[in-house]
């Protein structure tokens, strides 16, 4: 079964997955719980490092592949989709995982997720949502809200604010959740069962940005976020899924849902794939000299 | 050598391409050379589309100048072609749906047969009447009609007898057609050829060399490349088509890293937006080739006609300096060859490879002999499964060679981080904590150095890295990639006249060995032609051995340069030397 996780058999749950990198985020940033939340899922669910493959962009949260300890590209901005998809194909046994930014997966890179997203390829893309630019110092992003004050903004955004979550799921995500840094242990969760899910995986996480935004901060997401798991969501359902990723702006961002917004069961990619029921792309032999004269006699 | 050049003329949906592939394989197939070119527009139906068929009997190095054969299938066809007409070229036409008063009697033959109805009794299909032109074009050229229903057989087998039947009766009219006589019989040596474009031998290239992964968005005229993909999916490649040529570069650059030999391919627009991504390549030392088939530019510029004006650009295309090879095949058959090593050479000095193609020599199809199956080997180049040192894995090794050992994703013990950033040996980033200090700056100063030693080292290992001296003569010819076949016919005819030319050509153009190249260079007397308006090959010279060429023969009009359009050009330059 090529879009089948390896349940790994050498991992143990206590295995670290901590490299000798510390993260670089400043003190506080959601981003260090991102990490402690991957990690954790990670340990769930038991693969060996060495078939972990993390594949970020450009931003903050992009370093994420360096604290660990398995395989990782720290490719170009908005570009870690490709280059993750390009990493699965090539070798269906590997776990891939992209982490980046709100600016990276939802401006620049933003086309590649609607594509990753209907081809429903079996990567899990974690997304650190913080609203705001912040290696760059402090510019606005796809998802500031509103009249949001920023370096590049100083009199308030005038452009309404991307809806990943809904993006996401009409352009055929299967699995498509979100989560706060500030609950660590239910993101590990998400991530987890997200890891675990055959398909095209996103959670998107408010990470909150400590030193850039002071709108979108941990007190101010405290006071908004629900989880849906606690009000009777139901994830297989398009349709309700679409409605909670609406409700955070219909209701002026005074009601945030948390949690898997929706899932279903769709063929993996990889399960579509011709070339990939032979296996691993990487294991497939070379051509023979006589495959290739047998190809050239079509032409004759 | 005796030759004729066959032109087919039509509008696009009139069947002109499918009937130029069908007299190319049936040519191909007895014995005679072949050189196949089309000329058409951006545009589904309606336009001006013709295919030159150029038949001989030795090798030919163009699709020839003039037309002997015309098949004009709409007025149109005499309208724009006749200034192209040679003498006493025959003119094979309807007359009920085209008009030769235009042309002079004396000049050609007209043969006019009632292609339509013909066809309509022959098989109920209006289409059918080029095949009943065909087979009068067939007799003209003196190849014989049982090769023809040969050839239809293997092609439309699948599709019933009535299909096949259809055919051979209404080619079979057209060649016993009262009036239609053998004006050329070329004769044929017996051997069965391959009939080949550019890009089809490319792709045959790239699946020799174990190829698995070739993504690319659709762009003419590399197109073929992925269809050609798609069509041998079942041959174990895997074809993507992707939302666009920036992921197109990515997803490579993923699979390659994975450790699957892939590819991607575009025309000079598509390429633009891989720009950045072939900086990745350059600075995760990741071996990816990248096929750049070049047509008119800038920008939209003529998306149906040749150029060779993206020399410069790919060979300085990204910011920053890393290591890069730029390869432009000079036949069909070099097509698969330097593909084929292309590969090698990627993954020996990880490294982006960029394989500069043009419209003409992408599409253009030659009947040939053999490629270099045989040839071809796979080398992986410095590839560890184990750590068998201990300690930490270093993917970005500081080395003689400049080549570290490189690891794939499932290989226990040798996890590493690659980054796009500056990074040590191990691939940790040096640029957000530390940049500036004195440590940084030493690391920087030798990842920079150590990448661009495998400039030096390719250099110093490879052979391919020096032009060709096709020919000796008092005067040179330098040209490169596609523009050298035309230049050997030129030489061909300029000897005929009595003129000694030589000719050196390149198709390693990145990097250039300054001191062989020089040397090989130095004192002669040079021409520079090349199909651009600049003289682009030529200032890469200049600027590696200080050596200039004052002569050149340059254009940018969107045509391939034909074999007595150089012969002229170079007649004329030395006439004034």
């Amino acid at each position: 079964m090529a879009d089948v996780i390896n349940p790994g058999t050498g991992a143990t749950p206590k295995q670290s997955f901590a490299s000798s990198i510390k993260g670089i985020w400043c003190p506080g940033c959601g981003d260090w719980s991102v990490q402690a939340a991957l990690t954790k899922a990670l340990q769930g669910i038991g693969i060996e490092r060495e078939r972990i493959v993390i594949v970020s962009g450009i931003g903050c949260s992009s370093a994420m592949p360096h604290p660990f300890s398995t395989y990782g590209i720290h490719s170009l901005h908005g570009r870690l989709i490709p280059v993750a998809t390009g990493v699965k194909l090539a070798n269906d046994d590997l776990t891939v995982i992209g982490t980046g930014g709100d600016g990276d997966g939802y401006g620049i890179g933003v086309g590649h997720l609607i594509h990753a997203a209907r081809r429903n390829i079996n990567i899990t893309y974690i997304v650190m949502d913080n609203e705001i630019y912040g290696l760059t110092t402090g510019q606005a992003s796809p998802t500031s809200l509103l009249g949001a004050k920023t370096k590049s903004t100083p009199f308030g955004s005038i452009e309404n604010p991307e809806n990943p979550v809904g993006i996401a799921i009409a352009a055929g995500a299967t699995y498509v959740a979100r989560a706060f840094s500030g609950d660590p242990v239910h993101m590990a969760e998400l991530i987890k069962n997200g890891i675990l899910h055959k398909g095209f995986s996103i959670i998107d996480v408010f990470s909150p940005c400590v030193t850039f935004n002071n709108l979108n901060t941990y007190d101010w997401f405290r006071q908004r976020v629900y989880k849906l798991e606690q009000a009777g969501h139901d994830p297989s359902s398009m349709q309700k899924a679409l409605e909670r990723s609406l409700e955070a702006e219909q209701t002026g961002w005074s009601k945030i849902p948390i949690g898997l917004f929706y899932k279903t069961e769709k063929p993996a990619y990889s399960a579509l794939d011709m070339t990939l029921q032979k296996g691993p792309l990487v294991n497939q032999p070379m051509p023979t000299k006589q495959q290739v004269m047998d190809i050239l006699e079509e032409y004759k | 050598m005796a030759s004729v050049s066959i032109r087919i003329c039509g509008a696009n949906g009139d069947g002109v391409e499918s009937s130029g592939a069908l007299v190319i394989k049936v040519a191909a197939k007895n014995g005679l050379h072949v050189f196949g070119y089309r000329g058409y527009q951006s545009i589904i139906r309606g336009g001006h589309v013709w295919y030159q068929i150029r038949i001989g009997d030795s090798e030919l190095r163009s699709h020839g100048e003039g037309i002997d054969i015309l098949i004009a299938l709409n007025q149109d066809s005499i309208n724009y072609q006749k200034s192209h007409l040679n003498q006493n070229a025959i003119v094979i036409y309807d007359p009920s749906k085209v008009k030769v008063d235009s042309l002079d009697s004396s000049r050609f033959v007209f043969v006019p047969i009632p292609l339509l109805d013909i066809a309509i009794a022959a098989s109920g299909d209006p289409i059918m009447r080029n095949v009943v032109a065909i087979g009068a074009a067939l007799k003209f050229v003196g190849i014989d009609i049982d090769a023809f229903n040969e050839v239809i057989r293997g092609m439309f087998g699948r599709k019933g007898e009535a299909v096949v039947n259809n055919n051979i009766k209404a080619a079979a009219e057209g060649y016993n057609y009262n009036g239609v006589k053998t004006a050329y019989n070329i004769k044929g040596d017996g051997k069965q050829r391959y009939a080949l474009d550019g890009n089809t031998a490319l792709s045959i290239g790239a699946y020799a060399a174990g190829c698995k992964f070739y993504a690319a968005y659709p762009m003419t005229p590399a197109s073929t490349i992925l269809q050609w993909f798609a069509s041998h999916e079942n041959k174990g490649v895997m074809p993507k088509q992707t939302e666009d040529e920036i992921a197109a570069i990515n997803m490579t650059i993923g699979a390659a890293s994975a450790g699957a030999r892939a590819m991607c391919g575009t025309s000079g627009g598509g390429f633009s937006l891989m720009v950045e991504g072939l900086g990745l390549a350059g600075m995760l030392e990741t071996p990816i080739v990248v096929v750049n088939s070049q047509r008119t530019g800038p920008s939209t510029g003529l998306p149906t006609k040749t150029e060779q004006a993206d020399l410069l650009f790919v060979m300085h295309a990204s910011q920053g300096e890393f290591p890069r090879i730029v390869v432009a095949p000079r036949s069909v058959a070099d097509s698969f060859k330097v593909t084929a090593e292309a590969f090698n050479l990627a993954d020996r000095y990880q490294c982006p490879v960029i394989i500069l193609m043009d419209l003409y020599m992408s599409e253009h199809i030659e009947s040939v002999e053999r490629l270099d199956v045989d040839e071809v080997v796979i080398d992986r180049g410095k590839v560890v499964t184990e750590n068998t040192g201990g300690g930490r894995f270093k993917r970005y090794l500081i080395t003689d060679d400049g080549i570290s050992q490189r690891a794939y994703p499932g290989s226990a013990g040798l996890e590493y981080v690659a980054g796009s950033d500056e990074h040590d040996e191990f691939g940790d980033l040096i640029s957000d904590a530390f940049a500036g200090t004195d440590e940084s700056i030493e690391v920087r100063k030798k990842m920079n150095a150590k990448r661009m030693r495998k400039m030096d080292t390719m250099l110093k290992n490879e052979k391919v890295f020096v032009p060709h001296v096709d020919a000796d003569g008092g005067f040179y010819i330098v040209t490169w990639g596609s523009t050298t076949s035309p230049a050997l016919e030129a030489l061909e005819i300029l000897k005929s006249k009595g003129q000694s030319v030589g000719l050196i050509s390149f198709d390693y153009i990145l990097p250039m060995d300054s001191r062989k190249t020089s040397d090989m260079l130095k004192g002669k007397k040079l021409i520079d032609v090349e199909l651009n308006g600049t003289g682009q090959l030529a200032k890469v010279i200049r600027m590696n051995t200080g050596i200039g060429i004052e002569k050149s023969i340059l254009k940018s009009d969107g045509e391939a340069f034909t074999g007595e359009e150089i012969a002229n050009g170079i007649a004329e330059i030395i006439k004034s030397w």
